[in-house]
């Protein structure tokens, strides 16, 4: 009881230093409970994003030969691990009159009213279309049509026409997850009498939760479906969004990660911080009986108590942060507002989070505490210099072979791309163990750069950040996961937004893209004649100076779903696609010679290489043949193979146009829309522009770029927190240099200044082994990178990024001297030479 | 060796060829001999002054003696029990069993009051919340501070914090109980009554008590004392006749 009632009246006594220390981890159980929230919230958004751009994840079954299927094996399909619905989808271009107006649209047929019901079809105005005399209109085509719900359209089809009122209207992007592009929904049945189907579908779309993995989802279907029919990923969306996601949630992961990595090094130097004041408590404690285990319990127990009303604190101050990071976040995607989903679990994790961080952060300083030296912590000296624990050193050899160990074993597919999380976290950990050992040099290179006139203030700034390594690199270590953090995902968010742009603009350079709306063909019924018709139709437009026509179709590589996309090469200049390990002119040659290129995900996937014969089967042929070489590609998740028209027209048939790639001559992009739309519309393309293919991939990356930064920057703000808290306890430890040196005359501005160097010399510190801890977390992340991406990013040293992070930490720690030093200049002279 | 002991009793307290030496602190690596081969013996009861100038190696002897820090070579033997080799588990509840200390600067802790500072050894040793506080006041009464009990440091003059501390120091009715200048920053009177109370307390518990003092008029209340000069026992016999 005396125990607790000690405790309790050192908080009464010294309330700044409890309160300190619960600050301390209330900003560290804060800073994670936002990152997680606001990580939750970027998931949304990015998420949100992608389905704006291709729809809802998911998987599609279809017949392997061409044809149709059976509705009615949708229900069988529902029962797979990830899958949430299972949508039996028919399509069928029509055209839609509304007075004079006409519009040439692709339609879909499908349960509206159940997919509303579910949530995974989300109107504007009134409700799904039950009947065959309802229909729902995607709000762009309403708009266009001028028709709002209960009015009527007509509806021409293959087999009559019908008059149809409007039942709803569909938000265009919620739309697309089911349309592919289309404007119109009708009901299954309705569309399928309409087209003669005989009650068959086109395919039955597997929508997934959130957190599926489309590859088990898919092997799962497979293992479930007759021979005729596979699963596959929807192909003719280039998975941009999809890999980008994947890499955002891994820079998320690792974000969430250092987080509670930084919590523990915040809550360590407050515990350490608080335990160095009381040495002479607990001196005189052990004087009279307690042991050292006693100690370093009730210095564990007091972790816990703070550590809960920490906590308590921190998810309160977490969740009012996490707002404004996630309306933030929703800027940055420019998404409508995000909002915050506070799981209770995260409540309850942060909860047990709180005091397990501190009593973890605490072993250290109760540690410290146990062996305070009886006569020293009586006599209230400091603690005396220290050296480098050979313990330590173990410890950190130990952290660099765990790191180098994950990384091997991620790099040869024993472990998911995800290991770049604990190993980047292991890497970051094992540079700040190694401080001390490095501490030495870095500090004494530091200090050569401050002016000579300020020796003194150097000299002791200097012995005291060397004087305790231990401590000097736990709160480095502060700095050093924010820098590492900030320069480490800094880079990887470059190159990957480089990587994809550089793809972008091989594979997609041109001002125009007229591409096919509905569904690609699993058998060519897109009618070369039709393709001839288009090609030929905008060649005839003034002011085209290239028009390049693209087949894409679906298709198998040794059993693996993949696009197949035949386009001819030009003549000269830079080629669409950038090969691994082969340079252009062999890489044209192999194409021109009648081989194939396959993407480097598809490569990884079916564990194939240049020269390894594969079986390819597309348009209802199987052939054999070797890889011609592998390419760095988005399309389709990188499960892309490339051929040219030629070829796929010589060995499997292909001479389909489903997309066109139109340049127009210098000057003239703008004035060849109005042709090339009439084109559109007849055959019911969809036409985009460069610029708005652009757009779209600068709204993808800006976002990326920006919600990572904004939880990044939060890291900074937490960093400053244990700057501060280790300048202030070394000013403690001071006390009496301090007031012997102003009492031989030192002025407060000088004192000022010793507190300023040693607290700089410490940013300094953790700014060099941060930058270096950075780029070789980013190394990591980017070896990594190519289990996910099948080739590894290539990694470049940006100085910009570097440049910014050295700066923040150097202003945050300048800003955090400034509470130690002001108590440095407040100190009483006579109780500060009596200290000892 | 020579054991020197007023009684035929077996010793309570041995001092045996006790030496330490310190770190120079001047970074070459010298040693400062601090004490250098000292013994003798107390019995139960007795009351022995350790004297000597500033600097001489009393207070470290003391030290040793408390199992506060452990000596280079030699050994206390303090009931029999060798403390230097014990762990620092088995040293704490010695320390907080079988000594009781008395500082100079009192050493209460500034949190606790006086009850709840005189109780902390038997709370620390597990013992039940109800017989802590009874021997707690128990003790105080018998330094004459009841009517403090309940009073924090603060509120204490000097010298009766320092009769605090000699509660604590006999709360666990321990073998024997070292005091380090216990009179030292007390002012003349003060030093009086605690001297007095401490000859008291030997004289009527039989309490044993090694008291290191650099003052001759407190070391002529004890029953024997040591002197020490530069780390060593002066005089032939190992103890220094009284003054």
């Amino acid at each position: 009881m005396t125990e607790l009632t000690l405790l309790l009246r050192q908080w009464q006594r010294r309330p700044g230093r409890a309160l300190a220390t619960v600050a301390s981890i209330a900003v560290a159980i804060g800073a994670i409970v936002a990152t997680w929230i606001a990580s939750d919230a970027s998931r949304v958004g990015y998420r949100a994003l992608a389905e704006s751009i291709e729809g809802m994840p998911s998987v599609d079954v279809v017949a392997r030969a061409g044809g149709r299927s059976d509705p009615s094996l949708a229900p069988k399909l529902v029962g797979i691990p990830g899958v949430r619905a299972a949508v039996p989808l028919v399509f069928r271009p029509s055209l839609l009159r509304a007075g004079d107006a006409r519009v040439r649209d692709s339609a879909v047929g499908l349960d509206a009213a159940g997919l509303v019901e579910a949530g995974l079809l989300r109107l504007t105005a009134g409700r799904g279309c039950e009947g065959p005399d309802e229909i729902v209109l995607s709000q762009r085509l309403a708009d266009s049509l001028d028709r709002s719900v209960g009015e009527e359209v007509l509806f021409f089809a293959k087999r009559g026409v019908r008059r149809l009122t409007i039942a709803g209207v569909a938000e265009p992007q919620s739309l697309v997850s089911f349309a592919d592009g289309a404007g119109i929904a009708l009901d299954l049945a309705a569309l399928t009498d309409l087209a003669g189907t005989g009650g068959l579908v086109d395919r039955i779309r597997l929508v997934l939760h959130d957190d599926a993995s489309r590859a088990s989802v898919v092997a799962a279907a497979n293992a479930r479906l007759p021979g005729n029919l596979v699963a596959q990923v929807p192909p003719g969306r280039a998975s941009m969004a999809d890999e980008m996601l994947a890499g955002a949630n891994l820079g998320l992961d690792f974000v969430t990660a250092l987080t509670v990595a930084m919590a523990w090094f915040i809550v360590g130097n407050a515990m350490l911080m608080n335990v160095t004041e009381r040495r002479r408590s607990f001196a005189l404690q052990r004087v009279v009986g307690a042991s050292g285990r006693q100690i370093a319990r009730s210095v564990m127990a007091e972790a816990g108590m703070l550590g809960l009303v920490g906590a308590l604190l921190g998810i309160v101050g977490g969740l009012v942060a996490a707002d404004p990071i996630a309306r933030n976040i929703a800027t940055f995607l420019r998404s409508s507002a995000i909002a915050i989903t506070v799981n209770p679990w995260l409540i309850l994790a942060a909860l047990v989070l709180g005091p397990l961080v501190a009593i973890a952060a605490a072993w250290w300083p109760a540690r410290q505490a146990a062996r305070v030296d009886l006569l020293e912590g009586l006599a209230n000296v400091p603690p005396p210099a220290s050296g480098v624990p050979h313990a330590l050193m173990l410890v950190a050899g130990g952290l660099w072979c765990l790191a180098f160990g994950i990384l091997a074993a991620a790099g040869a597919g024993w472990l998911p791309a995800r290991a770049a999380v604990p190993a980047g976290i292991a890497t970051l950990l094992a540079f700040i163990a190694t401080t001390p050992a490095t501490l030495g040099l870095l500090a004494r290179l530091l200090a050569g750069l401050i002016p000579r006139r300020l020796g003194i203030e150097r000299g002791i700034a200097l012995e005291q950040v060397l004087r305790q390594p231990v401590r000097t690199a736990l709160t480095t270590g502060v700095l050093v996961a924010a820098i590492g953090n900030g320069v480490g995902l800094g880079h990887v968010i470059r190159d990957s937004v480089d990587d994809i742009l550089g793809w972008y603009s091989r594979a997609l350079n041109a001002d125009w893209i007229l591409m096919q709306a509905g569904s690609l063909a699993v058998q060519g019924d897109a009618s070369p004649s039709a393709g001839q018709g288009i090609m030929d139709g905008v060649q005839r437009i003034e002011g085209v100076e290239a028009a390049v026509p693209l087949s894409i179709v679906m298709g198998s590589l040794d059993g693996h779903a993949c696009l197949l996309v035949a386009r001819d090469l030009p003549t000269s200049g830079r080629l669409p696609l950038n090969a691994v390990g082969m340079s252009n002119e062999t890489l044209r040659r192999v194409l021109e010679d009648g081989g194939v290129a396959i993407g480097t995900a598809l490569a990884r996937q079916a564990q194939r290489g240049v020269g390894d014969e594969i079986t390819l089967a597309a348009f209802g042929r199987t052939l054999r043949l070797p890889i011609g070489a592998v390419v760095r590609d988005y399309m389709a998740g990188g499960s892309s193979v490339f051929l040219t028209r030629t070829t796929a027209r010589r060995l499997l048939g292909i001479d389909s146009v489903d997309a066109v790639l139109i340049t127009a001559t210098p000057g003239a992009a703008a004035a060849i829309e109005q042709p090339l739309a009439a084109i559109a519309r007849e055959h019911s393309l969809l036409l985009q522009s460069h610029r708005e293919m652009r757009a779209m991939m600068d709204r993808i990356t800006t976002g990326l770029v920006g919600a990572l930064w904004s939880i990044l920057g939060l890291g900074f703000v937490v960093g400053s927190l244990g700057v501060a808290n280790t300048v202030a306890m070394n000013v403690l430890e001071k006390r009496r240099t301090i007031g012997l040196l102003r009492a031989v005359g030192m002025t407060g501005r000088q004192v000022s200044r010793l507190v300023l160097i040693e607290s700089l010399l410490i940013g300094g510190i953790g700014s060099l082994i941060g930058v270096g801890a950075g780029i070789v977390t980013a190394l990591f992340i980017q070896l990594s990178s190519q289990a996910l991406l099948g080739h590894p990013l290539a990694m470049s040293i940006r100085p910009t990024v570097i440049a910014a992070n050295v700066a923040a930490a150097m202003l945050i720690t300048a800003v955090a001297a400034w509470l130690p030093a002001h108590r440095a200049v407040g100190l009483d002279l006579l109780d500060a030479i009596a200290a000892e | 060796m020579t054991l020197a002991t007023p009684t035929t009793d077996p010793p309570v307290l041995v001092a045996d060829q006790l030496a330490k030496t310190f770190a120079a602190g001047s970074g070459n690596g010298a040693l400062v001999a601090a004490v250098q081969g000292v013994s003798f013996s107390v019995a139960a009861g007795e009351m022995v002054a350790i004297m000597g100038a500033s600097g001489s190696g009393k207070s470290t002897i003391l030290h040793m003696l408390g199992g506060i820090t452990r000596p280079t070579s030699g050994r206390v033997l303090l009931e029999g029990v060798d403390l230097a080799a014990l762990d620092d588990d088995r040293l704490a509840v010695i320390r907080r069993r079988r000594i009781g200390f008395i500082f100079q600067r009192y050493n209460l802790l500034p949190e606790l009051s006086l009850v709840e500072n005189v109780a902390l050894p038997l709370v620390l040793d597990g013992r039940p919340e109800r017989e802590c506080r009874e021997r707690a006041l128990e003790a105080i009464a018998a330094v004459g501070l009841g009517p403090r009990a309940e009073h924090r440091p603060d509120a204490l003059s000097g010298g009766e914090q320092q009769r605090g501390a000699i509660a604590r120091g006999l709360v666990t009715r321990p073998a024997v109980v070292l005091a380090d200048e216990p009179t030292g920053a007390l002012d003349s009177a003060n030093a009086r009554a605690v001297i007095r109370l401490l000859t008291r307390l030997v004289a009527d518990r039989g309490l044993t008590v090694v008291l290191v003092t650099h003052d001759p008029l407190i070391a002529a209340t004890a029953n024997r004392a040591i002197r020490i000069v530069d780390g060593l026992i002066a005089g032939p016999d190992g103890e220094s006749p009284l003054p």
